[in-house]
């Protein structure tokens, strides 16, 4: 019945605008587990981000990280994901 | 030398190019800076932005024409008591019944990308200069004051005052410790699927209404109450909207659930398990885009959040930056707009009178806080009162608190809101009531006939958005054949059933002619409105085509409805502009009564539904009159 079509486009060179800081990440994986895009592993105990291409800077990493291990930010300019059907 | 502006704007969103024009309106040199390619393709939303947001909102977007998906006459809440068994209670109160709607809308459904963009060429239309593909990373300081922003490439833009309407996130203003991040459980991640559909079976299926569903946490079918919004279904105009959201921890410092499984979860047992979804959508919907976004709708619920402050010094933040989103009906649109033009009247006044200090400045975060609706919408308490409905398992109580969020009890608390902004907009200017009369005709033939305003597009086509570009052409179902078709039992069809198709006009409303209704032969746009396939709305595009009003032998046609309406349109406007200084008063005088609509609401809500109830079972024998007012609203294109 579902067909996905790809009405969300993801363009360019993003940069590394999601990162996690080893040093105040203890492991817990609510990261992990609010992000619908699958971008976070947990390694050795530590989260690490594994990729950005299905990102859809929705900052739900950021608000569910209350150790302040998950640092933000956001795409450059004209690159991340787009679409039309919003 | 850096780059100087009198006023820089941060996002081209729906609040941002708001508040830029009227900056750039009022003669200021104004900037609006867009981290995305092209405006509004950053922004995920429902949407169904209330008629609110437009009666009272800016008065460009009132009286224009931008693009619309489709009106909604209201919602259609489904209760599900016991999904195996089919055991499924409809509220639909809150649905305006026809013949009114759906000309009389409760608001209109909207893709976030055109309706961004239309925006945002309004706002350069009127002066603004709009760069788009610039992230601003900070706020550029000067001493204590916020003197201008500094983009991704390091270069700082000078302004005298900086509005900051970033969206919910408001990574600058928490960077520049003038608000403070938002703890995970007042953040709803929402989760929205959007389908192609035929635009025959949304009007069949849909209709006009949006529909919400409420169930039980344990029968896995929506989010649970009150940590979300249960489960949403938006009709547009050849799509549908589908969209679950849940918050991101049930409490500060817990662990958050496994959101991405749960979502898959509801998602199945909605589609699989709800009938009209299951038989109706699933088999024909193909799914075109997934997306999600957090939105920051407890934030009203939590009174130390809401106290954060929404300016400083040379700052003024707007929308869902200001965590303005609605805790009431979640709609975070009417707000962003309401704040964006009090942000930039504030800043005119600041800077034309020379003092742009937080001081000054001030004076904005008041204004809004004495906004009738947004004072309303950002500090109801529906949500609490679901949450603990769906936690007491009384279905009478949640019965209750549907009712009150989602149907027509909203009126017991929105009413003297609704009442006060409407009173003070007439005092401000009384010419507003022909504005809004004219408005609502206006958009609903707008949507008829698809006759928005053009956007511009600057960027290489890598989507298709049927609506706004070049649309398609149906084969099979042209009108070129020559047959009129049966269309009357389609719409008798369409109207038959609750929350169905079907359309209406009030037939005193006619509006000025949109500009593309002119269409030239050979206009490709034209042609492939007359190709498109209607089913409710079949008659409405082939009767003017066709000579329609021979063969009823209507007496009166459209045209000359079209004339008469406008003809008493001008004469209310001459009579509103004799009376408007008593108007004015009259509305100023009734302000204190308006305090009394609430409690009235309350007493008649009795009478009103049981009035409503027997309307909407009227509703098929009124389909003649519904029919007849629809084809002469056509006819007068
Ligand atoms: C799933 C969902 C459903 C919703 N449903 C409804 C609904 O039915 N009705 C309703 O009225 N509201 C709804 N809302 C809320 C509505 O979308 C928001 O309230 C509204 O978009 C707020 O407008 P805004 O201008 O404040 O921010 P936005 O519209 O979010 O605009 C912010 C803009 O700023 C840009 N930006 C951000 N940071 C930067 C930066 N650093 N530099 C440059 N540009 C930047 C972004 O790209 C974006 O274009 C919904 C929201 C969501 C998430
Ligand atoms: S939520 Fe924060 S602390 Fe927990 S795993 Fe992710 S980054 Fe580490
Ligand atoms: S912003 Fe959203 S999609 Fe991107 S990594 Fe964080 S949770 Fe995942």
């Amino acid at each position: 019945m579902e067909r996905s079509t790809g009405g969300v486009v993801w363009w360019g060179e993003t940069g590394e605008f999601i990162q996690v800081n080893n040093t105040h990440c203890d492991g817990c994986g609510d990261c992990l587990r609010v992000c619908l895009g699958g971008c976070f592993a947990l390694r050795e105990g530590k989260a690490v981000v594994i990729n950005l291409e299905s990102c859809m800077e929705c900052a739900a990493c950021w608000y569910a990280c209350e150790k302040g291990a998950v640092l933000y930010g956001l795409p450059k300019g004209g690159t991340g994901f787009a679409t039309e059907y919003g | 030398m850096d780059e100087s502006y009198d006023v820089v704007v941060i996002g081209a969103g729906f609040g941002g190019p708001v508040a830029a024009r009227k900056c750039a309106l009022a003669g200021l040199k104004t900037l609006l800076l867009e981290r995305s390619a092209r405006p509004g393709e950053k922004v995920i939303s429902g949407l169904t932005i209330p008629f609110y947001g437009f009666l009272f909102g800016p008065d460009f977007i009132r009286d224009g024409n931008p693009p619309i998906e489709r009106p909604v006459d209201g919602i259609v809440n489904y209760i599900v008591k016991d999904i195996e068994r089919g055991d499924i209670e409809v509220d639909d109160s809150l649905r305006i019944p026809r013949p009114l709607s759906p000309v009389l809308a409760f608001g209109y459904n909207a893709y976030c990308r055109p309706f961004c963009q239309w925006e945002a060429d309004r706002a350069v239309e009127a002066g603004v200069e709009l760069r788009t593909s610039v992230t601003v990373t900070e706020l550029y300081r000067e001493d204590s004051r916020v003197a201008g922003v500094i983009t991704e490439d390091g270069k700082v833009i000078k302004a005298r005052a900086v509005i900051d309407a970033e969206g919910s996130q408001a990574l600058l203003a928490v960077k520049a410790g003038v608000r403070k991040k938002y703890p995970p459980d007042v953040i709803s991640l929402a989760d929205v699927y959007d389908y192609r559909m035929d635009k025959d079976r949304v009007d069949r299926i849909l209709g006009f209404s949006n529909r919400f569903v409420w169930a039980w946490d344990e029968q896995r079918l929506a989010p649970p109450l009150g940590f979300g919004n249960g489960l949403m279904v938006w009709p547009y105009r050849e799509s549908i909207h589908f969209m679950q959201d849940q918050c991101l921890k049930m409490e500060r410092g817990g662990k958050a659930p496994n959101l991405a499984r749960l979502f898959r979860e509801y998602h199945r047992n909605i589609t699989s398990k709800l009938p009209w979804w299951r038989d109706e959508i699933a088999p024909h919907a193909e799914l075109r885009a997934h997306m999600w976004d957090s939105f920051e709708i407890y934030v009203g619920l939590d009174g130390e959040l809401r106290k954060m402050p929404m300016c400083a010094n040379g700052l003024l933040i707007i929308g869902d930056a200001a965590g303005l989103e609605s805790t009431e009906l979640c709609d975070g649109v009417p707000a962003a707009w309401f704040s964006a033009e009090l942000a930039a009247e504030t800043a005119i006044e600041a800077i034309f009178g020379g003092d742009v200090s937080e001081r000054k400045l001030r004076k904005y975060q008041m204004r809004v806080e004495s906004h009738p609706l947004i004072r309303w919408s950002i500090s109801g308490t529906n949500r609490y009162d679901l949450r603990y409905a769906q936690k007491s398992h009384d279905i009478r109580l949640l019965r209750k608190c549907v009712h009150n969020g989602w149907g027509v009890g909203a009126f017991t608390h929105a009413s003297t809101p609704l009442l006060l902004t409407a009173l003070r907009a007439i005092q401000e200017n009384p010419m507003v009531i022909t504005s809004w009369l004219r408005m609502f005709p206006r958009y609903f033939r707008n949507w008829l006939f698809e006759s928005f305003d053009p956007l511009s597009d600057d960027r290489p086509e890598v989507f298709r958005c049927d609506a706004y570009k070049a649309p398609k052409s149906t084969p099979g179902e042209s009108t070129a054949a020559g047959g009129v078709p049966e269309h009357s039992s389609v719409v008798t069809e369409a109207l038959a059933g609750p929350g169905t198709g079907g359309s209406a006009g009030v037939e005193t409303l006619g509006t000025e002619e949109p500009s593309s209704v002119v269409a030239t032969p050979g206009d490709p746009l034209k042609e492939a409105r007359e190709s498109r396939s209607f089913s409710s709305n079949e008659v409405i595009n082939d009767a003017p085509l066709r000579g329609w009003e021979t063969q009823t032998g209507s007496q009166i046609s459209g045209g000359t409805l079209l004339r008469m309406a406008q003809k008493g349109l001008a004469c209310l406007d001459g009579l509103v502009f004799m009376l408007g200084p008593a108007l004015s008063g009259t509305a100023k005088l009734m302000e204190p009564l308006a305090r009394l609509a609430n409690p009235v609401a309350t007493a008649a809500l009795p009478v009103v539904e049981v009035i409503l109830k027997g309307w909407r079972r009227m509703e098929p024998l009124l389909e003649p009159i519904t029919e007849r007012i629809t084809r002469l609203l056509v006819e007068s294109r």
